[in-house]
C-alpha cells in the first residue's frame, strides 16, 4: 500500500521516521458500574510520512483515538507504537493541534510557540530562531508579538501549527483542525497544510467531518463508524501531491465515501436521546466545487 | 484628548464633588449651631487651620508614612503567604480538604475580634499591628488565589501535559496567570482592608505613630479639628491606592482586552 502512496515530497533534514502500529486497540468508559466501549479493535498501521484522515459521525471514537496517539489516555486495552516503541504518555515525538487553537491567552505568539520548546535543551537563541521560522512557515511573520485576542481565527490556528511543528515531530495530530473556520479560510489552510506536509516529512493524522478535506490532504482515508468505535473501511486515494481542489478523481472517492457515511446506521438519526441531532450525516460535510 | 473628552470628564468630575461639597456646607452650617455644634462639627475654617498646622510641622506627613508602610508591609506579608496558602488549597485536594475548613471557619470572625488574642500573644505594639494588617491581607487572597487557580482551563492544562512541561513550569506558566484576573482583584481588595485593619490596629494597640495613633492623640487633646483631618487623610491616601492599584491590575492584564 505504502509503495503506490509515496509522495513526490522533499523531506527537510533527513527523513524522520514517524510510522505508527495500532494493534487490537480496545477502549470503554466507566460509567458507574456500565461499561461504555468507545473503541473496538482498531488495527491500523501507518506509515512513516504518510497523511491518514479519519473521518466517521460525531462519537465514533475518531477524537478519542487521537487522545491515544497523543498519549493524553493511556486507560485502553491493545498496543500502539511508535516506531516500535510504545506510547506511554505524551512526548516531544508528537505535536497536537486541537479544534479551538488553545493559545495562552497571556502570552504573544512567539511565547505560545517557544513554550512547546521548553523541554528541549537548546541555546536561547537557537530557539528564537525555530520560532521565526516556523512562524513564517505559517505566514504569520510579523505576528510574534501580537497577543491571541489580535487574531483572527485562522491566524490564531495557523500559530497553533507553527506550535505543534515547532519540535519537528514524528508525527503530528490534528483534531478538526479547521472545523471552527470559515468555508474560505478552511480551505486556504488545507492548501498550506499540503505544502507545509510536503515539506516537513512528519507524519500526519487528522480527525475531520470534512469528507472533501480528508481526500483533498489524504492518503489513506479511515472511515469509522460508531457504537462502538470501530474501523469500517480504509480508503486509499492513490494520487500524488500536490494536488489540485476539486480533481474529478478526488471527487469520485469522495463521493464514494460519502456513500459510506451516509449508508451507516444512524447517521441521520440520533443515535441516542442526548446526542445532538446529528448534522444529517452530510451538513458539514462539503461538497467540492469544481 | 478631544474636547469632548474633556466635556465628559468635567462632567464625570463634577457629578461625583456633588454630595462631597454638599455635605461639606451642611456640615458648615451646622457647625454655627452654638458652642456645643462647633465642637462635634469644627468649622471648616478651623479645620484648614489645623491642617496648615500640622502639614507644616511634618506631623502629617510622617504619621501617614508610618500608616502607609505599615499596610505596605502588611499587605507584602499577608498577600505572600496568601499566594501560597491559597495555591496548596487551589492545587492539592489534601490541602484543600486539611486546611480549607479551619481557613473558611478563622475567616469568619473579624479581625477586631482577634485583637485580644493577638494582643496576648504578639503584645500590645509593632508585631501585633503587623500581625492584624497581614491577616487582613491573607485571607482575601488567599481566597482569591484558591478561586483563580481551581478556574483554570482545563484544555489549558491538557495543553501543558501535550507540551510535557514539568509540574514548576506548568505552575508558573499556565496556573499562575490564568489564575492572575483572580489573584490582582484579591490583592486590591486586600489593600483596602490593609489600609482600614493598619488605622484600625492603631487605635486599638497602643500607637506611637501613625494616622490611628494621631487621631487618638489629637481625641484625647480635645483637638476635633485634628480628627478631621486624620480622617480626610486617610479617606484621601485610601482612594489614591485604590486608584493606583486598579491602574496597575489594568496594566498587567493588557492581554484580557481587545487593543
Amino acid at each position: 500500500m505504502a509503495a503506490m502512496i509515496r509522495p513526490t515530497k522533499t523531506p527537510r533534514a533527513g527523513e524522520h521516521a514517524g510510522a505508527l502500529h495500532i494493534e487490537g486497540v480496545s477502549k470503554s468508559y466507566e460509567l458507574g458500574d456500565r461499561s461504555l466501549p468507545v473503541l473496538q479493535g482498531i488495527d491500523l498501521f501507518i506509515p512513516a510520512g504518510q497523511f491518514v484522515s479519519i473521518v466517521g459521525q460525531s462519537g465514533c471514537g475518531k477524537s478519542t483515538l487521537l487522545r491515544l496517539l497523543e498519549g493524553l489516555d493511556t486507560s485502553y486495552v491493545g498496543r500502539i507504537t511508535l516506531d516500535g516503541a510504545p506510547i506511554v504518555a505524551p512526548g516531544l515525538d508528537r505535536g497536537i493541534v486541537f479544534q479551538d487553537h488553545r493559545l495562552l491567552p497571556w502570552m504573544t505568539l512567539e511565547k505560545n510557540v517557544e513554550l512547546a520548546l521548553r523541554m528541549r535543551p537548546l541555546p536561547a537563541r537557537r530557539k528564537a530562531e525555530l520560532v521565526r521560522e516556523y512562524l513564517a512557515l505559517v505566514g504569520l511573520q510579523g505576528f510574534e508579538r501580537a497577543y491571541p485576542h489580535q487574531l483572527s481565527g485562522g491566524m490564531a490556528q495557523r500559530a497553533a501549527i507553527a506550535r505543534a511543528l515547532v519540535n519537528e515531530p514524528k508525527v503530528l495530530l490534528l483534531d478538526e483542525p479547521f472545523g471552527a473556520l470559515d468555508a474560505l479560510t478552511r480551505i486556504r489552510l488545507q492548501q498550506e497544510l499540503q505544502r507545509i506536509w510536503m515539506r516537513s516529512g512528519s507524519t500526519m493524522i487528522m480527525v475531520t467531518h470534512d469528507v472533501a478535506e480528508a481526500v483533498f490532504l489524504s492518503d489513506l482515508v479511515v472511515v469509522m463508524d460508531g457504537k462502538p468505535g470501530r474501523i469500517s473501511r480504509k480508503i486509499p486515494v492513490p494520487y500524488p501531491h500536490s494536488r489540485e481542489r476539486g480533481a474529478a478523481a478526488l471527487q469520485e472517492i469522495e463521493r464514494e465515501i460519502l456513500a459510506l457515511l451516509l449508508d451507516q446506521p444512524g447517521a441521520g438519526a440520533p443515535a441516542t436521546a442526548f446526542a445532538a441531532p446529528a448534522p444529517a450525516g452530510g451538513g458539514r460535510l462539503t461538497a467540492v466545487k469544481a | 484628548m478631544s474636547a469632548r473628552a474633556w466635556r465628559d470628564r468635567a462632567r464625570r468630575v463634577a457629578l461625583g464633588a456633588t454630595l462631597p461639597l454638599a455635605l461639606l456646607g451642611l456640615w458648615q452650617l451646622a457647625s454655627r449651631g452654638g458652642p456645643g455644634a462647633a465642637y462635634a462639627f469644627v468649622p471648616l475654617r478651623e479645620v484648614g487651620a489645623g491642617f496648615v498646622e500640622v502639614a507644616r510641622s511634618g506631623e502629617l506627613r510622617f504619621n501617614a508614612l508610618s500608616t502607609l508602610r505599615e499596610a505596605f508591609t502588611g499587605l507584602l506579608l499577608g498577600s505572600l503567604a496568601g499566594v501560597v496558602f491559597g495555591a496548596a488549597l487551589g492545587l492539592s485536594r489534601v490541602a484543600d480538604r486539611l486546611l480549607g475548613p479551619l481557613y473558611h471557619g478563622l475567616r469568619q470572625v473579624p479581625l477586631m475580634g482577634l485583637v485580644p488574642l493577638i494582643g496576648l500573644w504578639f503584645g500590645n505594639g509593632a508585631g501585633a499591628k503587623l500581625v492584624v494588617v497581614s491577616l487582613a491581607a491573607f485571607y482575601p487572597v488567599a481566597l482569591a488565589t484558591a478561586e483563580g487557580l481551581r478556574q483554570v482551563e482545563r484544555t489549558h492544562l491538557e495543553l501543558a501535559r501535550a507540551l510535557v512541561l514539568g509540574r514548576r513550569d506548568t505552575l508558573r506558566l499556565v496556573l499562575l496567570p490564568s489564575a492572575a484576573p483572580f489573584i490582582v482583584t484579591g490583592i486590591l481588595q486586600a489593600l483596602a482592608f490593609t489600609w482600614i485593619a493598619s488605622v484600625g490596629s492603631e487605635l486599638l494597640f497602643s500607637a506611637t505613630s501613625g494616622l490611628g495613633g494621631f487621631m487618638s492623640l489629637a481625641q484625647a487633646a480635645g483637638r476635633m479639628d485634628l480628627v478631621i483631618v486624620a480622617v480626610a487623610s486617610i479617606a484621601v491616601l485610601g482612594g489614591l491606592m485604590n486608584a493606583a492599584v486598579m491602574r496597575l491590575g489594568r496594566r498587567a492584564q493588557r492581554w484580557r482586552h481587545a487593543t
